[in-house]
């Protein structure tokens, strides 16, 4: 038993509610303090992250969970603190404290109307733990608190710092990720019972999965397939997201692209999977076919998107997808592939909504047939936003490749062992589906950044116009806009990204390019995308381990 | 005659019963109290009748003491004319969440009776005696011991519910609560003269030795029937639940608290009394009646509260929502999951009370500064009173049973209560819950919204002062709710341990 | 033994008593259909009290009227308060709140 340092995760996951602690003393008109305490919060939460990175036993000892700790907690219901971490939750662990504290910094110069920073930052503290913990969770019980923990901030996030929708887009939210959790609490409570009433920690059920009778783990399978499959979200539960997308602040999409949806695919590796080994067999399929629509679906749908925001939503749908159909395979590979596609997709789509929150900042619009010339403007964010669309379509080399193409390629051989085994006509069909979304993905996001970055400046984007259509040069004729003659006789550009530059030759003087902050919150990010898409083997060593440990109930199945 | 009568030795000599007094110890405080507040209005100065109710909350922390007592003297069972009124573990834990909730209840009361110019001696001296008859109800095992607890907690509660004298709203309040009240105890009565009738006796312990499953008489079936339906009055359960929205929101603000919270409580108590003493083998009849009532009500209750624009109704249909709730358990009771569905029921009372008294305290403190029930009313409370919108978005989230706050030990209870039944009864009532607690969120989220998301009406953004006694009620059911949230165990291992 | 006839008079009493609740829109005439009730278990409690032999039934009956007189009072307190706010004690006209 790996006992020494125990204590750092129960550090890692608390200390963001000690920042909130100290913030709550401080009243709200401070506003460069509060965010400094915030930001200092999740820098030491960070640093306790990598100190746990360092301690962590690599090799042959990975697959094990290590720092765990295991207490009494509510013994009345034989639930106990269990936390620990292995090779599976350890690369989405510090994901999480890197995202938050990438936001935070970016939140220095970017509080989203209406204002509040201390209560923003609060809510991000408190977001931290909960995922922080849903991560290291080793007992059912705690494993929900902390997942529900998330919802109320995010709920916030959205609903007071969102956008013109925001009240909907909230409340749709919260109430099919309640609809899911309830219902996945009720199979958490049957897999209980199921399995003897005797605990609730996972190593327990892991272990007495074989109890249950098919016909019922495929029921129980059901409800937790619903609360993670909203989370995800996979195919038929997916409307929340483009809404809840589009309204959240740059903040609240970059935590929920980066880490929430997480919670739903980490919930079928680390949950549903290894306690119901029988019925996930049965379940794969589904969950497959589902995966593969929702590829599909998410590409056609960024096809038809006319807002920035919006496509980038869909096209979390479309790689989720890819990420479940590693996941249905049940085989070793795939599920590699799927752990890897989630860490990718959270650096990724994270920077893909870092960018769209800073050029709505700058132009107060996404409609992508507004813009068009941005590399002419504001090169090095154009370029960035270049790299990011390689990244997510899956351009070898970058990130993003690593979780696609082995998911993919999983899908040639799903699992079989001597008794059980998948429908191999059924998912090769699906693979040569799921490859042809690759190709559509390529199809929308080079659409997608050819429209925005190429070419010559939009009006828009030459701020002759502002993002309503009102053109913004009084003397100027109608007409005569057409982006070419960039420095001209535009002398009084008003609103709204030209204040005081009335008297200015270049009435854009205020749109600028990265700014500090922006540079210091993606840089980490870009990093991680290219070191990752050139060096899998980093991830995948750490993950490999503990995918075959997970996998083991499933290995053993005997078709009984 | 009567002469004759007490000469013939057929009658032996009446001998005083034995009383252990300390294990009547709460109650007899409790009735010192009651008869000091009364004699100290007496003589007290109206303006200096605030001293009424610092006598009215330290006496009910008084009675605590013995419960104290009581509960370290070991766990046995103090049993007093013959079976009639038992003390044991689980009347202790159920007597201490009264004697709580009710302390909140007079802090929330303090300064509502001053500022409205309300009679306080008479109002301390009903509420102290409204929960006197609910901690007597903790312990009674007796047709008429649950009879005259039933009666000495809800006649006072009538009154209380009219108190505001002059204002039509408080009078039908009352008198809606007065009129179903009596008539649900007088079809209890009749079920009760039945039960009495099958079995020959009112001792519950002895009538549930009587009832055996399979070989009921109808007469007992119809006993059963009608003493739930009673109850079932009580705790506002579908379709008895008119009087509740109508009494809750005109009766005044504290009142309304105190009887979804304590009154709601001690019909439970007498619920789990009657069902685990009683008709232990009366599952045949009881849980499939008590498994649609809560089924229908949790139901009816939230699709009522979703259309309510009235922030005091819209609590009155959650209340009757949650009760939906609490009679999930009971459902269940009977079979295999007996204890398991005990604990649940108290600890959702517990759980239940702290919350839902700290929303109104909540609701207390800011119509001080509206002056309004309206819903719309609350709009950016976040924005000026940052306090308060917290408390109240911590309150919300709970009745939601969103971790980490306490709403959520206590939904977890119900659900494990009906999943350890087995049966599919169980299963499906717990998919209902399961889809009514969220379907709750739509209303407790859409005062979240007004909380956080909407402009302030009228654009007023003056901060609200809320009284010290108000203030103490609010931290102590914040604090409650958030405590059993997070370490569940202060209250699950009390409730864990007891049993009937 | 009488006890049939005596349970019939309580059974039909209840049955007028509930009747009475149900239909009478007069507060006053609802309280009496409630007494209605209350002595039906009265009748009932007394029968079988003779029946078993036994005193628990009789004393139950003579709490019920000790506290059926309490309740009573209460009543008619609420109903003058009432008339007196209103001069009307009908009560398809208590109706302030709705929903």
């Amino acid at each position: 038993m790996l006992t020494d340092h125990n204590w750092i995760l129960t550090v890692g996951v608390f200390l963001p509610l000690a920042g909130v602690l100290i913030m709550l003393f401080i009243p709200k008109e401070e506003e460069s303090l509060n965010k400094a305490i915030a930001i200092i919060t999740a820098a030491v939460t960070l640093a306790v992250g990598i100190a746990t990175m360092a301690w962590f036993k690599y090799g042959s000892d990975s697959s094990k969970l290590q720092f765990h700790v295991d207490v009494a907690w509510i013994p009345a219901i034989k639930s106990r603190y269990i936390i620990g971490l292995d090779g599976v939750s350890m690369p989405l662990y510090i994901l999480s404290m890197v995202i938050t504290l990438l936001v935070m910094i970016y939140s220095w110069d970017h509080i989203p109307e209406p204002g509040n920073a201390k209560a923003f930052m609060i809510l991000m503290l408190i977001l931290q733990t909960g995922m922080a913990g849903t991560f290291v969770a080793q007992d059912l019980i705690l494993f929900f608190v902390f997942f529900e923990v998330v919802l109320l901030p995010m709920y916030f996030m959205i609903g007071v710092w969102g956008g013109e929708q925001r009240q909907y887009a909230s409340l749709k939210f919260f109430l099919y990720t309640m609809f899911g959790s309830a219902l996945m609490l009720v199979a958490f409570l049957a897999l209980f019972f199921q399995t003897g009433a005797q605990s609730f920690s996972l190593e327990y059920l892991y272990a007495h999965s074989s109890m249950i009778s098919t016909n019922v783990a495929v029921w129980i399978f059901a409800g937790m397939f619903v609360g993670f499959a909203v989370k995800v979200p996979m195919f038929p539960f997916h409307t929340w997201l483009p809404d809840a997308h589009t309204q959240a602040p740059t903040q609240g999409s970059v935590i929920l692209a980066a880490i929430l949806l997480k919670l739903g695919t980490y919930g079928f590796i680390r949950i549903a999977i290894p306690t119901l080994p029988q019925a996930a067999v049965k379940w794969a399929p589904v969950i497959g076919v589902l995966a593969v629509i929702g590829i599909i679906y998410g590409a056609l749908g960024c096809l038809a998107q006319t807002d920035m925001k919006r496509l980038i939503a869909f096209s979390s749908v479309a790689h989720m997808g890819f990420v479940m159909l590693g996941i249905s395979t049940l085989t070793q590979f795939g599920i590699n592939a799927a752990v890897y596609g989630m860490v990718a997709h959270g650096l990724i789509t994270g920077m893909l909504f870092f960018l769209a929150g800073s050029i709505k900042n700058r132009y107060h619009t996404l409609e992508i047939a507004k813009m068009g010339g941005i590399l002419k403007r504001i090169p090095r964010l154009g370029w960035i936003l270049g790299m990011c669309a390689m990244a997510s379509l899956g351009l070898p080399g970058l990130a993003g490749f690593w979780g696609e193409f082995p998911a993919i390629l999983s899908a040639y051989s799903p699992f079989h062992n001597d008794y059980v085994h998948l429908s191999q006509p059924l998912f090769r069909t699906l693979m040569v589906i799921a490859a042809i979304g690759t190709v559509l993905a390529a199809g929308y996001l080079l659409w997608m950044f050819q429209r925005v970055a190429f070419g010559e400046a939009s009006p828009l984007i030459a701020g002759d116009v502002d993002a309503d259509g009102n053109d913004l040069h009084a003397g100027a004729h109608a007409g005569d806009h057409a982006g070419d003659h960039l420095v001209g006789e535009r002398g009084h550009g008003a609103v709204p990204f030209s204040v005081g530059a009335a008297g200015n030759a270049d009435p854009h003087a205020e749109v600028h390019d990265v700014g500090i902050f922006e540079w210091i919150a993606w840089t980490p990010l870009l990093i991680g995308i290219v070191v990752l898409g050139a060096y899998p083997d980093l991830m995948f060593k750490v993950l490999n381990g503990s995918v075959t440990k997970l996998l083991a109930p499933v290995q053993a199945l005997t078709g009984k | 005659m009567l002469s004759t009568l007490l000469a013939s030795d057929v009658v032996a000599p009446f001998s005083s019963p034995k009383i252990d007094y300390h294990a009547l110890a709460p109650e007899l405080v409790l009735a010192g109290v009651i008869v000091a507040v009364l004699l100290a209005d007496l003589f007290l100065e109206e303006s200096k009748k605030w001293v009424l109710s610092t006598i009215a909350g330290f006496g009910l922390l008084a009675a605590f003491i013995p419960i104290v007592t009581l509960a370290v003297s070991g766990h046995r069972a103090r049993s007093m004319f013959g079976g009639a009124y038992v003390v044991d573990t689980y009347s202790l834990l159920v007597k201490g969440i009264f004697l709580l909730a009710g302390y909140v209840v007079v802090l929330l009361s303090q300064n509502y009776l001053e500022e409205g110019d309300y009679y306080q001696g008479e109002y301390y001296f009903l509420l102290l005696s409204s929960i006197l008859g609910m901690v007597m109800m903790g312990s009674s095992r007796d047709l008429v011991t649950i009879f005259v607890s039933l009666e000495f907690l809800s006649i006072p509660a009538y009154m209380l519910a009219a108190w505001r004298k002059r204002d039509l709203k408080s009078n039908e309040a009352g008198t809606k609560y007065y009129l179903l009240g009596v008539f649900a105890s007088a079809v209890m009565l009749y079920g009760m003269s039945l039960l009495y009738g099958d079995t020959g006796t009112t001792i519950l312990k002895g009538i549930g030795a009587k009832l055996q499953n399979g070989s009921m008489s109808p007469v007992a079936v119809l006993g059963i029937v009608f003493v739930i339906i009673g109850f079932a009055f009580k705790v506002s359960a579908v379709p008895f639940h008119n009087w509740a929205p109508d009494t809750y929101q005109g009766a005044p603000t504290p009142i309304t608290a105190f009887l979804s919270v304590a009154s709601k409580a001690a019909g439970f108590v007498a619920l789990i009394n009657l069902i685990y003493v009683a008709f232990p083998h009366g599952g045949d009849v009881f849980q499939p009646m008590i498994g649609v009532m809560a089924a229908s009500t949790m139901t009816l209750g939230n699709v009522m509260a979703l259309r309510q624009t009235n922030i005091v109704r819209m609590l009155a249909y959650s209340s009757i929502s949650q009760g939906g709730f609490i009679l999930m358990p009971l459902a269940v009771a009977g079979g295999k999951s007996s204890g398991n569905a005990l604990t649940a029921i108290v600890t959702y009372l517990a759980v239940y009370a702290a919350t839902n008294l700290g929303l109104f305290a909540v609701i207390i403190a800011v119509s001080r500064k509206t002056r309004s029930g309206e819903v719309s009313s609350w709009g950016g409370l976040f924005s000026y009173a940052p306090l308060l919108g917290v408390l109240a978005t911590a309150f919300l989230a709970s009745l939601a049973g969103i971790p980490p706050l306490g709403g959520w030990v206590a939904k977890f209870g119900a659900f494990r209560a009906v999943i350890t039944s087995g049966t599919n009864w169980g299963y499906a009532l717990a998919i209902v819950g399961a889809v009514n607690s969220v379907i709750a969120f739509g209303y407790y989220g859409s005062l979240m919204r007004e909380i956080w998301m909407k402009p302030v009406p009228d654009g007023d953004t003056a901060p609200i002062r809320t009284p010290s006694s108000l203030n103490a009620a609010l931290m102590i059911c914040g604090g409650a709710t958030l405590a059993l949230g997070v370490v569940p165990g202060i209250i699950l291992r009390f409730s864990d341990i007891i049993k009937l | 033994m009488l006890i049939s006839e005596f349970l019939l008079l309580g059974a039909v009493l209840f049955c007028i008593g509930v009747y009475g609740v149900i239909v009478r829109k007069n507060a006053v005439l609802v309280l009496m259909s409630i007494e209605l009730i209350l002595n039906s278990v009265n009748i009932n409690l007394l029968a079988f009290s003779l029946k078993y032999n036994d005193i628990s039934g009789q004393t139950f009956a003579l709490y019920i009227i000790a506290v059926a007189a309490a309740e009573v009072g209460v009543g008619l307190a609420l109903v003058l308060l009432i008339y007196r706010n209103k001069r009307n004690i009908s009560l398809d006209e208590l109706s302030e709140m709705k929903g």
